[in-house]
């Protein structure tokens, strides 16, 4: 049976980070997964409309699930932040009291929500659904002794909190899928904390700072590459990188790949195609290791 | 049941930690705390930690168990050891090490004394009776009342551990804790003192304080209803955070999805505005036009559904401000 899903694409993905978009898209088509477009989805407000108002996370985010209900699909994320956000909506809403649905359903003019679907992200997708064996099977690049720290976003662990796919200190999924890949998995301390991006258009020392810790400790572990299923991770880890440099006074440049780019290293495609040189850190180093086995 | 226990010592503040692994006979049901008396009543007396009430009440013995802040005296061995092997504790992170597994936590109460975090009066005055307070005004509390100061949550703070002006989020809890108090009376000046550095938006969201809190504080939450309390204020001083959150409403209102080039001219430069800000994003614009990262305004497509969105956004602002929230 082919897997299919409604696809969340957010808007980092089409902005700053076009390639994630082409590289979630890119494996989807190899690995045979049908993704349909949320075309009239709306951004989830990365956790910052709670910050307002509750109800206004909850109605946003109620009609974007009720759009991939209307499809009769699971929705897909590709971004820890949207995951974490919708997916919180979507437990609220399907498993809590019916007035609140009802509640949000008054101002959803035309969709109803109706708690029918779940909210998945890509990385769970693979694992739970897609499975690890199957994704083995279609590895044409083994990419033995590619040595990848895992960075998994705030919001994929601990955003959610009436589902869970794993530990949130302990989770292993990134890594399982590193092994599967051929790569070798990088444990180091900070895989599970936060990146900085939340503060990173104000409180820039702060910010910077708690992206160079945990960069330096995966670099210190033996990382060739950090790998996130986050792009707003993506965008402190990597285009702000020169930044967290120089306010940690130290080197750095490990190139940070998103997660289906790794993937798709992987499967045979082509770097260009999976938007690699799209980085301010290179990822030459990745592609020359992956390309000359 | 033999029980494998890695436990971080150091001898004094200045010397250098180390890890000593202990084999301790002991059974699911025990906590952590039991686990940590045993070793130090039968096998070694010179292992330092704070414990007293074994009850979850008083907050003595908070500490890392596999990577996170609990109280020792409420984790049970066989929760713990369902996914990991061996016990590993460490003293809270983000505070000095007295010794072993006891840290010095002057910061953690200076910085609780920065929030002024007592019900204040002193312009009332003295009533015949004392104040009284409906369960329902008890209720808006509660949760935050809740905190018994255990330090689990600013162990774990990733802002804490990079900002030493933040507060923490157990300051802010209880923050939020007198704020909602309806015998307090300076509200307003508590909102502005939250809305400056090293209050409500030095803090990342991380989650982490939510998840280790032992008693369901959920202190991310009571940051939250500050910050919503800050943003209803309509004579708010402008500032970079708050234009982030006012800016995300009013792009996603305008046109379904974030337009990135917009959304950091606005809320950086402030429209142009600020040229330290301007400047600022000079090294950050070139390097991503020169990779082809650049999330030109031209190349930006609204989501097809942007006016249901508008119409959406327009009719929850209506209905908070009816309700006189925003």
């Amino acid at each position: 049976m082919t897997l299919k899903y409604a696809y969340y694409p957010g808007c980092v993905a089409k902005g700053a980070c076009k390639e994630l978009h082409d590289s979630t898209t890119g494996i989807a088509r190899v690995l045979g997964i049908e993704l349909v477009e949320l075309e009239k989805a709306s951004c989830c407000g990365s956790g910052t409309f709670k910050e307002t108002d509750e109800f206004l996370e909850d109605t946003v985010n109620a009609r974007n699930i009720a759009l991939a209900e209307e499809l009769g699909l699971t929705m897909m994320t590709q971004c820890s932040t949207c995951q974490g956000v919708i997916g919180r909506v979507n437990d609220k809403l399907k498993y809590g009291e019916q007035s609140q649905r009802d509640h949000v359903n008054q101002y959803l003019d035309g969709h109803h929500y109706q708690g029918t679907t779940e909210v998945k992200h890509l990385l769970w997708i693979l694992v739970q659904d897609y499975g690890l064996d199957a994704l083995k099977q279609k590895v044409q690049k083994s990419l033995n002794g590619l040595k990848c720290g895992a960075f998994y976003g705030c919001y994929l662990l601990r955003g959610q909190t009436m589902t869970r796919y794993e530990d949130p200190y302990h989770p292993h999924s990134l890594e399982d899928v590193f092994t599967a890949l051929g790569a070798t998995p990088i444990e180091y301390e900070g895989r599970t904390q936060c990146c900085g991006w939340p503060l990173a258009s104000y409180a820039t020392n702060a910010s910077f700072s708690m992206a160079g810790r945990h960069l330096l400790a995966a670099i210190e572990a033996g990382a060739d590459c950090i790998v996130t299923p986050c792009p707003l991770c993506h965008l402190n880890l990597d285009s702000r990188q020169p930044e967290v440099e120089k306010v940690i006074g130290k080197k750095l440049g490990i190139p940070i790949l998103h997660l289906p780019q790794l993937i798709g290293l992987a499967l045979g495609l082509n770097p260009e195609q999976l938007g690699l040189s799209r980085h301010i850190v290179s990822t030459s180093s990745v592609i020359n290791s992956v390309l000359s086995r | 049941m033999k029980v494998s226990v890695r436990i971080r010592r150091q001898a004094s503040r200045e010397s250098k930690p180390d890890y000593q692994t202990y084999s301790v006979e002991c059974s699911e049901g025990n906590t952590i705390l039991d686990v940590l008396n045993k070793i130090q009543w039968e096998q070694d007396g010179s292992l330092a930690y704070r414990r007293n009430c074994r009850n979850a009440i008083c907050g003595s013995c908070a500490m890392r168990v596999n990577g996170r802040a609990v109280l020792t005296c409420q984790n049970l061995v066989g929760e713990e050891l369902e996914d990991q092997t061996e016990l590993l504790i460490q003293p809270l992170g983000n505070l000095p090490v007295i010794k072993d597994l006891v840290v010095d936590m002057t910061k953690f109460w200076n910085n609780l004394k920065k929030v002024d975090p007592y019900v204040s009066t002193a312009s009332r005055q003295i009533p015949e009776k004392e104040f009284l307070q409906l369960p329902e005004q008890r209720e808006k509390l509660q949760s935050a009342a809740n905190c018994i100061l255990c330090g689990a949550c600013y162990s774990e703070c990733n802002s804490a551990a990079v900002n030493d002006d933040f507060v923490g989020p157990h300051a802010l809890a209880k923050a939020y804790r007198v704020m909602a108090d309806n015998r307090d009376d300076r509200t307003k000046e508590r909102i502005e003192q939250y809305n400056q550095s090293g209050g409500v938006w030095d803090c990342t969201r991380c989650f982490n304080c939510n998840e280790v809190c032992p008693v369901g504080v959920e202190p991310l939450d009571r940051i939250s209803q500050i910050k919503q309390t800050i943003l209803q204020q309509e004579k708010m001083e402008d500032s970079t955070a708050l234009r982030h959150r006012r800016t995300m409403v009013e792009l996603v209102k305008e046109d379904g999805w974030i337009d990135e080039s917009k959304f950091g001219l606005k809320v950086v430069t402030d429209s142009g505005r600020d040229l330290k800000g301007l400047v600022s994003l000079i090294p950050l614009g070139t390097r991503m036009v020169v990779k082809g990262k650049m999330p030109w305004p031209w190349k930006f497509k609204p989501s097809a559904g942007k006016l249901e969105i508008k119409a959406l956004i327009n009719a929850v602002s209506q209905h908070l401000k009816d309700q006189g929230k925003i």
